[in-house]
């Protein structure tokens, strides 16, 4: 193949490819022609490159641009050529800078390509995804990253709460003073000598027992504050600021794995224009492998435009509407609110009155006082099962769009299923700190000691049963449930089964019960130090079970909805949990007296108070450095800074959108124009047509 | 190009790994795909083209409603029938999980040019959602919902107004996209 050089060094002429529609895109311009015969390709060069070279710096396209040129291997080939025997004159210090630039881009590529190659799980992601579709392939890919999460919180837990205290505990073992009356000083966590065999499995169940006085609650951990000459390890300063680090880190995580989609989605203003466009021309999944999944995909898309334009006539019909309707409308979708509200207070009391029951019953035994260890969850979990129904039947009523519907539904289960963990702790709260009742009791150590003599190991151990029975009502369905119908569905012809039909993975509800056992996981994680581990676990066991029941009892989904699926709506709702934890966190380390009788903060009146006292033990330049940091002469030159970094970006956004609009006016002033000239064009000729 | 079907070279390797966003282990796993779609007497060839009939056997490939426009507008031959190893390379490319937003709202672009005239136009628009729907009956929309959901599209997508969509306009939706680049895949 012949290659021909032409340099010119006027602007630039737009060389075509054989496709015609390059001539608007500025990105092709040194593009050559590749008629199907063979032309030989031109070259241009625009004058850039030689302002570049007298500049003494690289001159021409860097290889790295090749790949992204949309044109045939050859011709690539045939540019690659030509840069390369256009070897520009440089110094040593270039011509290393460009060769390690080039092995550095290379050895990047092979990082990148082994860390797809050991990502977990991706075969199976891959499987799910080309056969029910990317609505069930977001809620794996969720679960994996919660699973990712979890596995390093634990890692950054160990390594600085876990491994320093078993060390320490096998080092020195020296009790530390501690302060305070004698009685709230009294822990009996030694379990009764003689015990039947199957309490260890209830203990196991429970977390009471044998399992009470090990690593796995804060009441193993002591407060030791190890001082050497060249070494010191404060055991409370260390589990305080984990806790918080921990949160931190999580936080981090989200925020960064939400990434460019909450940056295209705040940038563009939301998704609300263009979405007729958007799922034409971006919604093919190209990922869908077999006949199967394709038609499901074709159904997919058929069900979402028919539902978009339906919408349309909703809106154009609900404009028309008569204000008698309208205010009927209204006043009738206000009373199901209230209605949906009533009920979700209804389940809050039911949950209230449970805990405050089983606490009182705490001391039975055998499978009677297993019931009522886990009736909180018990109740929990029924609300969860019962409610979301009904306030689906009355969504339905409220005759809202059918997105919004959903959306509403959703947001409502959100709702239930956190503040009802909400209503749990603050149970909890209200008994240890005998909020209400008798308050006698909680005089003299600040809480209720009888009932409560290490109260962060029972908050922990509550948070252990929800996880456990989480699990175990997850595996429970899967065999109770979910297996038993499909057998009955595939077996019997009857009508009924039939209507009924094999069960659909419902992405929406599953990725709530996720976001509900991370929640639990982090309100528990200061009281329970072992949970992200646990936490861990259960989450694999749960992606193995729900891989078996959907690839053997699911039908996919025909009808699913963009917003619900999408990865930013699930994180942000597990952003909602995290500030839910973040509440009952920040309560427990300012407000309520630690227990005196275990756990590393015993003779403080508070855990946050931790951080005042081993402050005043730092250096004097450290103390001094702080206290500047804290002080006004710093942080209000810093606010004021920030505050006009902000407003500059704010005015830069806003010069952007005017800067848009005008550009689009432009665009259409100067189609007419255009065409104006063809018009004209036509005239013209027209009439020296006539006139020959 | 100093390449039999049954080996790749080194060099040639490495150049295709300079001139796509393909990795090794893709470049190596595509030879041997492709190799098995050979004939026989195609594989003495020293430049073989595979059929596009052969290339729709491809699992990847064989269900995907866009299959005989991907293969046409990634073809180099005259007659635009038959994709060569760079062809299936470019295809490739195009399609993997590294390459540019600007490549591959190019090539879909191309794609769904039904008629290769360089924009979007009424009939492209119709039969691209004719292709996303399935060619039924029952899962075809009605030509009055087709007619709203074209005029729709026109209105949300052709900012200068002269009823076609072009590359410029096509990439505008795309860019305020987050999904397309992740959806715009095909990985072997």
């Amino acid at each position: 193949m012949t290659t021909q050089l032409q340099r010119q060094g006027s602007a630039t002429a737009v060389q075509g490819t054989g496709y015609m529609g390059d001539q608007g895109s500025p990105r092709l311009q040194r593009v050559p022609s590749s008629r199907s015969n063979h032309n030989a390709p031109q070259f241009n060069w625009s004058p850039a490159s030689t302002a570049q070279e007298d500049a003494g710096q690289e001159a021409a396209v860097p290889p790295k641009d090749l790949r992204g040129l949309p044109i045939p291997m050859a011709l690539k080939r045939a540019i690659s050529q030509v840069q390369q025997m256009q070897v520009p004159v440089l110094s040593s210090f270039q011509s290393w800078k460009r060769s390690k630039a080039k092995s550095l881009s290379r050895g990047r590529k092979s990082i990148r390509g082994f860390l797809n190659y050991i990502k977990l799980w991706r075969k199976s992601l891959n499987q799910i995804g080309g056969n029910f579709g990317d609505g069930v392939q977001s809620y794996f890919l969720f679960l994996r990253f919660l699973v990712v999460l979890n596995f390093l919180s634990f890692m950054l837990i160990a390594g600085f709460v876990l491994i320093p205290s078993i060390v320490f505990r096998s080092v020195a073992s020296d009790p530390v003073n501690m302060t305070g009356p004698a009685e709230c000083r009294q822990y009996d966590h030694n379990p009764a000598a003689l015990v039947k065999f199957y309490s260890y499995f209830l203990d196991f169940l429970s977390g009471t027992g044998f399992m009470e006085y090990t690593y796995l609650f804060y009441g193993y951990y002591n407060n030791t504050m190890v001082a050497g000459s060249d070494f010191s390890y404060n055991i409370p300063l260390a589990y305080l600021f984990t806790a918080v680090f921990y949160f931190a880190f999580c936080l981090i995580c989200i925020t960064a794995h939400m990434g460019t989609a909450v940056r295209v989605a705040v940038a563009t203003g939301g998704g609300a224009t263009g979405s007729y466009s958007r799922i034409v021309f971006t919604g093919w999944d190209y990922g869908c492998l077999g006949d199967r999944s394709t038609k499901l995909k074709q159904k997919n898309l058929h069900y979402q435009l028919q539902v978009d334009l339906e919408e349309d006539r909703i809106k154009n019909e609900a404009a028309s509407l008569t204000l008698g309707q309208k205010i009927f409308l209204y006043s009738s979708r206000i009373v199901l609110s209230l209605v949906a509200f009533g009920l979700i207070i209804a389940a809050f009391f039911a949950i209230y009155q449970a805990t405050i029951f089983s606490q009182s019953k705490i001391d039975e035994i055998g499978v009677l006082g297993l019931i009522y260890e886990y009736l909180p969850s018990i109740v929990i979990t029924a609300g969860n099962f019962v409610v979301p129904v009904l306030c689906d039947q009355i969504a339905l009523l409220e005759r809202y769009n059918p997105s919004i519907t959903v959306i509403v539904a959703l947001l409502r289960s959100v709702f239930l299923r956190m503040v009802s963990l909400g209503v749990l702790l603050f149970t909890l709260w209200s008994q240890i700190t005998c909020f209400q009742g008798v308050s006698g009791k909680c005089k003299l150590c600040h809480y209720n000691y009888e009932s409560y003599p290490c109260w962060e190991t029972r908050v922990g151990q509550e948070m252990y049963k929800l996880t456990l029975f989480d699990l175990l009502i997850t595996i429970a369905m899967l065999v109770l449930v979910e297996f038993p119908r499909r057998i009955v569905v595939d077996s019997s012809s009857s009508k009924l089964a039939q209507m009924v039909g094999r069960q659909e993975f419902v992405v929406p509800a599953n990725v709530l019960g996720l976001v509900y056992g991370q929640t639990v996981v982090w309100t528990g994680a200061l009281f329970c130090p072992l949970l992200p581990l646990i936490n861990t676990l259960k989450f694999v066991i749960v992606f193995y079970c729900k891989k078996i029941t959907l690839f053997s009892n699911c039908r996919p989904a025909a009808k699913t909805f963009r917003s619900t699926k999408s990865k930013v709506f699930f994180l942000l709702v597990l952003l909602f949990g995290w500030s839910l934890a973040l509440v009952a966190l920040i309560y427990s380390i300012a407000q309520i007296h630690p227990s005196m009788s275990c756990g590393p903060f015993r003779s403080l009146s508070s855990m946050w108070t931790i951080i005042p006292d081993s402050f005043y033990g730092l250096s004097q330049t450290s103390q001094g450095f702080l206290f500047y940091i804290g002080s006004q002469r710093f942080s209000i030159p810093l606010v004021l800074f920030f505050s006009v970094v902000m407003c500059y970006f704010i005015a830069l956004a806003s010069v952007y959108g005017t800067s848009v609009n005008l550009l689009k006016a432009q665009l259409k002033l100067e189609a007419r124009d255009k065409q104006f000239l063809v018009k004209q064009i036509e005239a013209l000729s027209r009439t020296l047509g006539v006139a020959r | 190009m100093g390449a039999t079907a049954s080996h790749l070279g080194k060099d040639l390797l490495s150049e295709y790994q300079e001139l796509t966003f393909l990795t090794k282990q893709e470049i190596l796993l595509a030879h041997k795909r492709f190799s098995e779609l050979l004939s026989k007497e195609d594989r003495a060839h020293p430049n073989p083209r595979v059929p596009t009939e052969a290339i729709l056997t491809l699992p990847e490939l064989k269900s995907n409603p866009f299959r005989a426009r991907i293969c046409r507008v990634f073809s180099t031959s005259e007659s635009k029938d038959g994709l060569s190893f760079e062809d299936f390379l470019d295809l490739l490319s195009a399609f993997s999980d590294s390459a540019t937003l600007e490549i591959k709202s190019h090539y879909a672009f191309r794609i769904f040019d039904f008629d290769e005239d360089g924009t979007l136009d009424e009939s492209d628009l119709e039969k691209l959602v004719n292709c996303l729907t399935g060619e039924t009956d029952d899962t075809r929309l009605s030509p009055e919902e087709m007619k709203q959901l074209i005029s729709n599209i026109l209105e949300e997508s052709d900012i200068d107004k002269d009823g076609t969509v072009n590359l410029s306009e096509f990439q505008h939706v795309i860019s305020r996209s987050p999904d397309f680049v992740s959806s715009f895949k095909i990985v072997l």
